[in-house]
């Protein structure tokens, strides 16, 4: 990697980015002029314990929008992840057991999903959304009502009053950097922006777009595992709300449907848009329908506004 | 030279029917009929095809729309909200002079369709992708509904509501007498008019078929309006069989409204495909479903069916081929 290129490479792909980055630096701005606790340790450390769980499912939806993917079961993984957590910490597998087979069903559900979707030639769509039925299903199969347990002390590490949150979310944007540097990671957004081009190039395509449908899945039940620290037990359909958010946040972030298209920065800073707009909603007193409403028409014009500025300078 | 006509028509052979996407899931669903009808003695009875019939007009009502719009290269993630907003819609604006329910039920048609045009107009001039403007509508509209109708059911009297519920004519449930009318209106649209042939070009090659002189905006705020409406009218459906209308209502719909188009065949990716498979598609989850509450099984196992089966049906007839 040539050193000279490196900064001028990143302000290109930041390029289109500024006008989010403005809105959401403007949101928390609001967010700390009403709440002035947010700017200590604990203040942000809690603040990261609601941003989190949206944030790594928005990171698993962008993942599959590079490729030219999209799941509709990122929800619904959300809730077997929880519920796989809530029923295996307090058994004979404990705290470490219990973390290895989130991480495993994530995996294999995700390349499962993949294998589907790409090998079999069958739209996205559609195959991930049939997916959400099996594994809501599994979720309501292994948990049928709220219920299970997270010991305490895991619970406090990673809910408590610790910026535990934070640092996870560091570490997995940082370990998101290290896979965009290894074969696969590279072959990602090629495989995203002109699959053909790139299989003649020899770009492993089909292996790139499975394993990102793997590492989606990772993701998403690691976001139902921390939910599940959060509450301290599991909830079958915990995650439902996710599969639309986490759309609505890559998007936010300019993610595009068609691949290739978009950055893992730009997912993140649209999912912390959407919490922080949630959090600062509650703050003015908004009764919680209220938000459906605000939250509907702050996505369409955050959105659209680069297509109303386009006309802008055109006139 | 050989003779032109056997080329420009080729033989019949039975392979070709099994090519043929509409015919192919038809002939799914006559023999899940057949084999259920034999295995479970009540299941072939007139009395319970002509139920599941009705339950599918819903379904294929809202799936007119969606075909419409999945074959013009977008998809309308709002008609759930849309049946909702109608199903609930119809008995708040119940007029003190209106005793026969027709001007509610035309006001609600009208809204319905006013919320597909905004659709259109975010898709189309403000170029929001339709799968955000579509969803980011069917939040705006549950927070809108939730705060109008609040959680409890509405329920609606009047004759017109009740005949489209319950009448039967000459044994036949109005409800499908409606569907088969919509069905014929919305065939011949997509398929003999040039509206029809601008969906499939615009699905096709949005580029080229602008170059080539078709007005994008205008026929895409028209393929949303066409969507709100039939899924307005699955509104005033629902809510005549069910007798009430309550928020979340029109939930179940969205995604069986997409699993109909795409078992019909109709290609998720646009330009190709047809509403005479999504009829098909559509009693075809209905009798899944039907299927699957036969077997007694829990929450859990049923989901789990439900989704596995859809997957088997998209591997017998949803292999999309022509991806890039």
């Amino acid at each position: 990697m040539n050193e000279a290129l490196y900064w001028p490479a990143q302000r290109q792909r930041n390029r289109g980015l500024y006008g989010l980055f403005a809105v959401v630096l403007a949101f928390v701005a609001l967010y700390a002029y009403l709440f002035p606790g947010l700017l200590s340790v604990a203040g942000v450390s809690k603040f990261a314990q609601s941003w989190l769980p949206l944030a790594l499912v928005s990171m698993a939806q962008a993942i599959l929008m590079l490729t030219g993917g999209i799941s509709l079961a990122i929800g619904a993984t959300v809730s077997l992840g929880a519920v796989i957590a809530a029923t295996t910490m307090t058994g004979p597998l404990g705290v470490p057991g219990g973390i290895v087979a989130v991480a495993a069903a994530g995996l294999a559900i995700g390349a499962l999903c993949g294998v589907i979707a790409i090998r079999l030639r069958l739209p996205a769509i559609i195959v991930t959304l049939a997916a959400s039925f099996i594994i809501a299903g599994a979720a309501l199969l292994i948990l049928p009502r709220p219920g299970g347990a997270i010991p305490g002390w895991f619970s406090d590490l990673l809910a408590g009053n610790t910026p535990a949150a934070l640092i996870l979310l560091v570490l997995v944007a940082l370990l998101w950097k290290l896979y965009l540097a290894t074969p696969l990671g590279l072959s990602l957004y090629a495989a995203g922006e002109n699959p053909v081009g790139a299989y003649r190039a020899g770009v492993p395509v089909d292996a790139a777009r499975i394993m990102a449908y793997a590492l989606s899945g990772l993701l998403s039940t690691l976001a139902g595992l921390f939910i599940a620290a959060q509450t301290g037990s599991g909830d079958p359909v915990i995650g439902q709300a996710f599969t639309l958010n986490s759309i609505a946040a890559a998007v936010l972030g300019g993610v595009g449907f068609l691949g290739g298209r978009g950055t893992m920065r730009g997912a993140i800073a649209g999912s912390l848009l959407l919490s922080v707009m949630i959090n600062v909603m509650f703050f003015l007193g908004f009764p919680p329908v209220a938000q459906y409403v605000a939250q509907g028409l702050i996505i369409i014009g955050a959105v659209a506004l680069p297509e109303i500025s386009r006309w802008r300078r055109a006139v | 030279m050989k003779d032109a006509k056997s080329t420009r028509f080729p033989p019949w052979l039975p392979a070709a029917l099994l090519r043929n996407r509409a015919i192919l899931t038809f002939m799914i669903v006559v023999l899940v009929w057949i084999v259920a009808g034999l295995a479970k003695p009540g299941f072939g009875s007139y009395g319970h095809l002509r139920y599941l019939l009705e339950l599918a007009a819903v379904i294929g009502l809202v799936a007119i729309g969606q075909t419409y719009v999945v074959i013009a290269g977008g998809i309308d993630l709002s008609v759930g909200a849309i049946v909702t907003v109608s199903a609930v819609g119809v008995p708040l604006v119940a007029l003190s002079g209106d005793s026969s329910g027709v001007i509610a039920v035309l006001f609600i048609l009208a809204a319905a369709t006013g919320i597909g045009v905004l659709n259109g107009l975010g898709v189309a001039y403000l170029r929001i992708h339709p799968m955000i403007m579509t969803l980011a509508m069917a939040t705006f509209l549950q927070g809108v509904l939730i705060l109008i109708a609040g959680g409890t059911a509405i329920s609606a009297q009047n004759p017109l509501l009740a005949w489209l519920g319950n009448a039967r004519v000459i044994g036949i449930p109005a409800s499908v007498i409606l569907w088969t009318l919509a069905s014929a209106m919305a065939l011949f649209v997509l398929h003999a008019t040039p509206f029809g042939a601008r969906l499939f070009a615009l699905g096709a090659n949005p580029v080229a078929s602008a170059l080539s002189g078709i007005n994008v905006r205008t026929n895409t705020m028209a393929v949303y309006a066409v969507s709100g409406l039939t899924a307005g009218l699955a509104g005033v459906l629902v809510l005549g069989m069910n007798g009430q209308g309550y928020v979340g209502i029109g939930d179940p719909y969205l995604l069986a409204s997409i699993a109909a188009v795409v078992l019909g065949g109709t290609s998720i990716l646009g330009g190709s495909g047809t509403y005479a498979g999504t009829i098909p598609g559509a009693i075809l989850l209905v009798t899944i479903t039907a299927l699957i509450t036969v077997v007694n099984a829990s929450a859990g196992w049923r989901s789990i069916l439900f989704g596995s089966l859809i997957l088997l049906l998209l591997l017998l007839s949803g292999r999309d081929s022509q991806r890039r």
